[in-house]
């Protein structure tokens, strides 16, 4: 039965200690499990060895594995992870709407209709992989800007009113990505199809350093927005006689959400469920204030997808299970179990 | 001088007149209650004065500064609101929640100083929420509730308190507790009090002063007694109304025509 009180002090130290632990466990089973068994002890030594402690006793191809492999998919993974969570979180608090997910206010539908631009290749010529990142990123933050213009200007508009604009902006992309879809041939429809379940297999130290940088600091923009959501969870009028700036905070925390999910998506495609169900068993385990449920989500978040991705490169390998099937998978029926407890929470 | 200062405030939504051409000027350490029908326009000009609504025309001062002019967080250092329908966010604790009251003091990113700590302390222990400051919010009843609401509003350290009807929902014992507690503050904190109440009763006996709206507009601004027995009164609300001296309190009652 769930505890409506606010957790102890105890409780919310306890769940940290044990996310950063599942952070640490997920951080060895990225680097030391796949098709190559290396043991974890050397791992950590190869590891110590890169900072100027000790010498690796890898092999050179064992240590380019590591190093040029798993390492990055690691990294992108606890990024896309984290950023994924933090999103979600941040929306959840700021449009006051528990089915609030980094998507809502059209990055996937945008980031979709700019990869596919790219794969189909609509302007001619051949089709260059390099171009789908950037065009899915531009496609989402195109996006989310024109939900916001439509949504977010008016004098009075409220949140309900960006959500609804999200909505009409998903819906309109979505149907031009169909109508692209359904003139291309049979191979492009399966590259974007594939792009679109969300994947880490092409990661690289390039791919990380490119998205890393917006989303660290998206990160971080969210993580510190958690005492303005909590103030705002008595909602608009009254947050804004407590003296919180609403306009300003939204603008800043759906601007660093978007922007960070627009970058995660253009490195690894639509990763679905992380999103929404991070944030809520994190609720479940602390309580509803942000400036816990924030933090805690990033870690919990990047060890999540860190483990969704070595199940999706492990149970059919050599080949790998498309990661938002993994992340849904395991998502689908844990938001049941979680909408269960709210009923039971709400008699 | 007065700490409220209204000036032929108008506010308009489309081309419908909610309050027009309402001045007003409060002294401090007093109570000013607005009375009207429904739909008089009284929540629209108290939360106008409270900040929340745009100013169409005319203006609102408070300490002698204009509200147009302030943003969110010096607003919230000269005038708190306790709303009609205040939201209850589930799982936070009644000691957070009147922490929410420092918000304009001690910001979004910094945690909150002993000052602010300080405060809500005292604030809980003068309306007597101790015993319930680790509880969840939404386990109080709806006259702790409210109770809660006043202690948050109190935490912002205002000199002026804006009221919604701020007695919605209360059985008669809680109302009266929690206007006593509120006269309590206007005597020894020298808080001003703007509210607006629909019980006549209650209104005439804890105000100095009744302000009738009707229409957006004021029909009559006076002494509670005087009010009270106004033709005007009985005029605004469509029917008869009785004031009987209950052992030297007015006592208005609603007569069947």
């Amino acid at each position: 039965m769930l505890n409506t009180d606010p957790p102890s002090r105890r409780r919310v130290s306890v769940v940290s200690v044990v996310t950063l632990v599942a952070l640490g466990g997920a951080v060895i089973c990225g680097l030391a499990i796949g098709p190559t068994p290396i043991a974890t002890s050397r791992i950590l030594g190869f590891l110590l060895s890169r900072v100027g402690i000790g010498h690796s006793t890898l092999s050179t191809l064992q240590s380019t594995i590591i190093w040029q492999l798993r390492a990055p998919r690691l990294v992108l993974g606890l990024l896309a992870g984290a950023m994924l969570s933090v999103a979600g979180g941040t929306y959840q608090g700021i449009f006051r709407n528990p089915l609030a997910d980094p998507y809502l206010l059209g990055v996937a539908a945008g980031a979709g209709l700019g990869a596919t631009f790219a794969i189909m290749d609509v302007g001619g010529g051949n089709y260059t992989p390099s171009w789908t990142p950037l065009l899915a990123f531009a496609g989402a933050l195109a996006a989310v800007g024109v939900t916001w213009a439509i949504g977010g200007r008016g004098l009075r508009s409220s949140a309900a009113t960006l959500i609804l604009a999200g909505v009409a902006v998903s819906a309109l992309l979505t149907s031009m990505q169909t109508f692209l879809q359904q003139q291309a041939s049979a191979t492009s429809i399966a590259r974007v199809y594939i792009w679109l379940l969300g994947s880490l297999a092409s990661a690289s130290w390039s791919s990380v350093g490119l998205v890393a940088p917006y989303v660290l600091v998206c990160i971080a923009i969210c993580v510190a927005c958690g005492r303005a959501l909590d103030v705002m969870s008595v909602g608009e009028d009254e947050s804004r006689s407590l003296g919180v700036p609403v306009r300003r905070v939204r603008i800043i925390a759906v601007g660093a959400s978007s922007l960070g999910t627009a970058a995660i998506v253009s490195a690894v495609g639509l990763i679905g469920f992380v999103g929404i169900i991070v944030p809520h068993i994190v609720r479940l385990l602390v309580g509803t204030s942000y400036r816990r449920i924030l933090p805690i989500s990033v870690a919990f978040g990047a060890a999540f997808l860190v483990f969704a991705d070595t199940i999706a490169r492990t149970v059919i390998a050599p080949s790998e299970l498309p990661l938002g099937v993994v992340t849904a998978l395991v998502g689908a029926p844990v938001f049941v179990v979680i909408l269960g407890l709210r009923r039971q929470v709400a008699r | 001088m007065s700490i409220v200062e209204v000036r032929e405030l108008s506010v308009r939504v489309g081309a419908k007149a909610l309050v027009s051409n309402v001045s007003l000027d409060i002294e401090p350490g007093t109570w000013c209650t607005v009375v009207g029908p429904n739909g008089a326009g009284k929540t629209t000009l108290v939360e106008t004065i409270a900040g929340l609504r745009r100013i169409s025309s005319g203006s609102v001062s408070i300490s002698g500064r204009s509200i147009a002019q302030m943003n969110e967080r010096q607003r919230a250092r000269l005038v708190s609101l306790v709303p009609q329908h205040p939201e209850v966010p589930l799982g936070m604790s009644v000691k957070e929640y009147v922490a929410l009251g420092r918000t304009a003091y001690h910001g979004l990113i910094r945690a909150p100083s002993q000052v602010d700590r300080d405060v809500v302390h005292s604030v809980l222990a003068r309306l007597a929420l101790e015993e319930f400051e680790e509880r969840d919010v939404v386990t109080l009843s709806g006259g702790e509730r409210q109770r809660m609401v006043l202690a948050r509003s109190l935490a912002q350290s205002t000199a002026v308190i804006v009221l919604d009807e701020p007695i919605t929902g209360l059985d008669l014992r809680h109302q009266m507790s929690l206007l006593e507690l509120l006269k309590t503050q206007v005597h020894e904190g020298g808080l001003t009090v703007v509210a607006t109440l629909h019980d006549l009763t209650l209104a005439g006996q804890f105000a100095d002063r009744l302000v009738l709206l009707d229409r957006g507009a004021i029909v009559l601004d006076g002494m509670a007694g005087d009010v009270v027995r106004s033709p005007e009164l009985a005029q605004c609300y469509g029917m008869k109304l009785r004031v009987v001296d209950v052992d030297g309190s007015d006592v208005v009652v609603p007569v069947r025509s």
